[in-house]
């Protein structure tokens, strides 16, 4: 019989930075404890895996690594509930649980040769960002065309990855627009809404694909900007989220229609969310 | 597949030698119900009684079941799975309904990639033995609107015939046949056996007076997840899931952990489709904020989207929701309601 799919990997927190100034958004980074887990530990960008707190519980969150990032994984959690107010509790040293990958990821098959435009809001960029580091591996950057990414925040005390953002902003193979909805007396870069800054940016939607993750509110003023930019349904991806407990299709909590989000998804195009009961 | 006689008065005696072997399960009278329990010494299985009160799923997916232990550390975590621990066992007596239903519950359990160890285990070690509805035991039973049949096979390892003295044993898959083998002498049953089974199947098939049209919603059900009919279902639901823990292929489940000092566990319990909990996020948000949204879930769960994904209706027509709702919600009248849309 195959492994126990219920079973937590071993892992121990190596690092933790805070990312925001309100300091409820954590990027966590693990390292595996037993070797064979690791290299078991196989993904893809959009993927994401069950944190194991034992005596508290799980918690499905997208992996904020790239698997070109070797030796461990990130996640960047918001302290929300009962298992990621425990994980935002922990120190460096910590020894806790891992159980994943799980569900599909960012097609990249589908998004090698295209022109990607990345479309982040807020916290909602952890696997975004996956995408951005796993495609600037100097691996992978030819087997992908243009990279635009628009991504915002509140205020710039929110933007999170901070040093990530000024590093590629420094690159020529990556266009970058980071933009906060209202600046502070020391922010100098632009000032916008995401839908705005998309608009005048005006990414071309001939060989190109939008991965696009962030509050509701932004995804339904930022989509209309892209179809009249001419770019179609099936270029157009998210990420869903849904409660979850089991993450591989059982337990029967997270489904859309007769998909899973869990296992069928999170990541969804347009089109193939347009075939689903409107129920998430 | 061998096909055998047991005399009537020579079955519990043979339930009885095995339950000296391996655990036995049977229908046995518990105060007002009738519920599967391990046979003990000078108890008697039930065979002429309608159906138990509970599905039988609890066998290969219990209500509360211990998925790992742990102990925690300051600097260790020490885990321990309970997978792999099921023993040998007989079910007895299971009618056909609930048979089938272990067959629609692997293919959500014993998927090719996420195999679950816990319900496979068990339900491999488990042999099952079936007792036909000669005689369907509910005005409620609508089994052969769902793809079942009151004497069907399926699901079954053996199956148990009442034929008036003997009962016809068929011993359908190894597993059935290695059961055989424990049973002692039988008489192999001959043609006439088969010829009266089939006369039998045929009464018992007129016997089910209750038919939904199952399969012809699902066109609706594809076009209409925003129906004013939605509207009609659930005002008097209490959302209380008793339908949801009494059906037989009802399979959600929840995940918990609980603690002693530094000795922990995780283990799944059922959960429901109809508790608004079931889909609370920890945002605020819950996509299916009302009840009308839990009974089109649980609706279109088993007509639609199981149907979509395995082409089977997840329901066995075993009619225990029906029974045993509260406020008498029927499935049947709301099926057959839709497809007169």
């Amino acid at each position: 019989m195959q492994k126990n799919p219920y079973m937590p990997m071993p892992v121990d927190v190596v690092k933790i930075v805070t990312e925001v100034t309100t300091k409820d958004i954590k990027t966590f980074r693990l390292a595996f404890v037993n070797k064979e887990d690791e290299e078991n530990f196989k993904y893809l960008p959009g993927q994401f895996a069950e944190l194991s707190i034992l005596g508290k519980g799980e918690s499905p969150i997208g992996i904020a690594s790239s698997p070109t990032q070797e030796g461990y994984i990130e996640f960047t959690v918001q302290k929300a509930g009962v298992v990621t107010s425990a994980l935002h509790n922990l120190e460096e040293g910590t020894r806790m649980g891992v159980r994943g990958p799980l569900g599909n990821s960012w097609p990249i098959d589908y998004l090698e040769g295209k022109n990607i435009v990345i479309v982040g809001g807020g916290f909602a960029f952890t696997t975004l960002r996956s995408m951005i580091n796993y495609m600037l591996h100097e691996d992978n950057r030819s087997r992908f065309g243009n990279i635009t990414v628009v991504y915002g925040a509140r205020e710039p005390g929110l933007l999170i990855y901070k040093d990530e953002l000024a590093g590629w902003e420094k690159r020529d193979d990556i266009d970058m627009y980071v933009t906060v909805d209202k600046g502070d007396e020391t922010w100098t870069g632009r000032e916008g809404f995401v839908p705005t800054v998309c608009k005048e940016v005006g990414p071309a939607s001939e060989n190109a694909v939008t991965i696009i993750c962030g509050p509701p509110i932004m995804i339904r003023f930022t989509l209309p900007v892209f179809f009249e930019l001419g770019f179609s349904k099936e270029n157009i991806y998210t990420s869903l989220e849904m409660r979850m407990k089991c993450g591989i299709g059982k337990c029967g909590r997270c489904n859309v229609g007769e998909k899973y989000v869990c296992k069928d998804g999170p990541v969804f195009s347009l089109a193939e969310l347009d075939q689903l009961t409107p129920e998430y | 597949m061998e096909k055998r006689l047991i005399k009537k008065d020579a079955l519990n005696g043979i339930i009885s030698k095995l339950s000296g072997e391996m655990p036995v399960y049977a229908p046995v009278k518990d105060e007002d119900n009738v519920l599967f329990k391990v046979l003990e010494e000078g108890m008697e299985p039930l065979v002429a009684y309608s159906n138990t009160r509970n599905a039988p799923k609890n066998f290969f997916f219990p209500q509360t079941e211990t998925m790992m232990r742990y102990m925690r550390t300051e600097r260790e975590i020490k885990l321990s799975g309970e997978d792999g621990e099921a023993r040998e066992a007989i079910l007895f007596g299971v009618r056909p309904c609930d048979a089938r239903s272990f067959i629609l519950l692997d293919k959500v359990f014993d998927q090719e990639k996420y195999k679950d160890p816990y319900y496979i285990d068990k339900r491999e070690k488990t042999i099952i033995v079936s007792l036909a509805c000669v005689q369907p035991p509910y005005s409620t039973c609508f089994c052969t609107s769902v793809g079942g049949h009151p004497m069907s096979e399926e699901g079954a390892d053996v199956l148990l015939t009442d034929m008036g003295d003997n009962y016809l044993a068929e011993f359908i898959t190894p597993k059935g046949e290695k059961l055989l083998e424990r049973m002692g002498d039988l008489p192999a049953a001959d043609g006439s056996a088969d010829e009266k089974k089939k006369e039998l199947s045929e009464s018992a098939e007129k016997e089910i007076k209750s038919h939904i049209p199952g399969k012809e919603i699902k066109p609706w059900l594809d076009d209409n997840f925003e129906h004013p009919f939605w509207d009609t279902i659930h005002q008097s639901c209490l959302a209380c899931g008793t339908c949801t823990y009494l059906c037989p292929t009802c399979h959600c489940f929840d995940i918990s952990d609980e603690v002693k000092g530094s000795d922990g566990k995780r283990i799944r319990t059922w959960d429901s489709c109809m508790y608004w909990l079931f889909t609370q996020e920890t945002s605020g948000h819950n996509p299916r904020p009302s009840q009308k949204q839990r009974w089109r879930q649980r609706l279109m769960h088993k007509f639609k989207y199981f149907v979509d994904n395995f082409d089977e209706i997840a329901c066995v027509g075993c009619g225990r929701c029906v029974r045993y709702c509260p406020v008498n919600i029927d499935i049947r009248k709301i099926v057959t309601d839709i497809s007169k849309l």
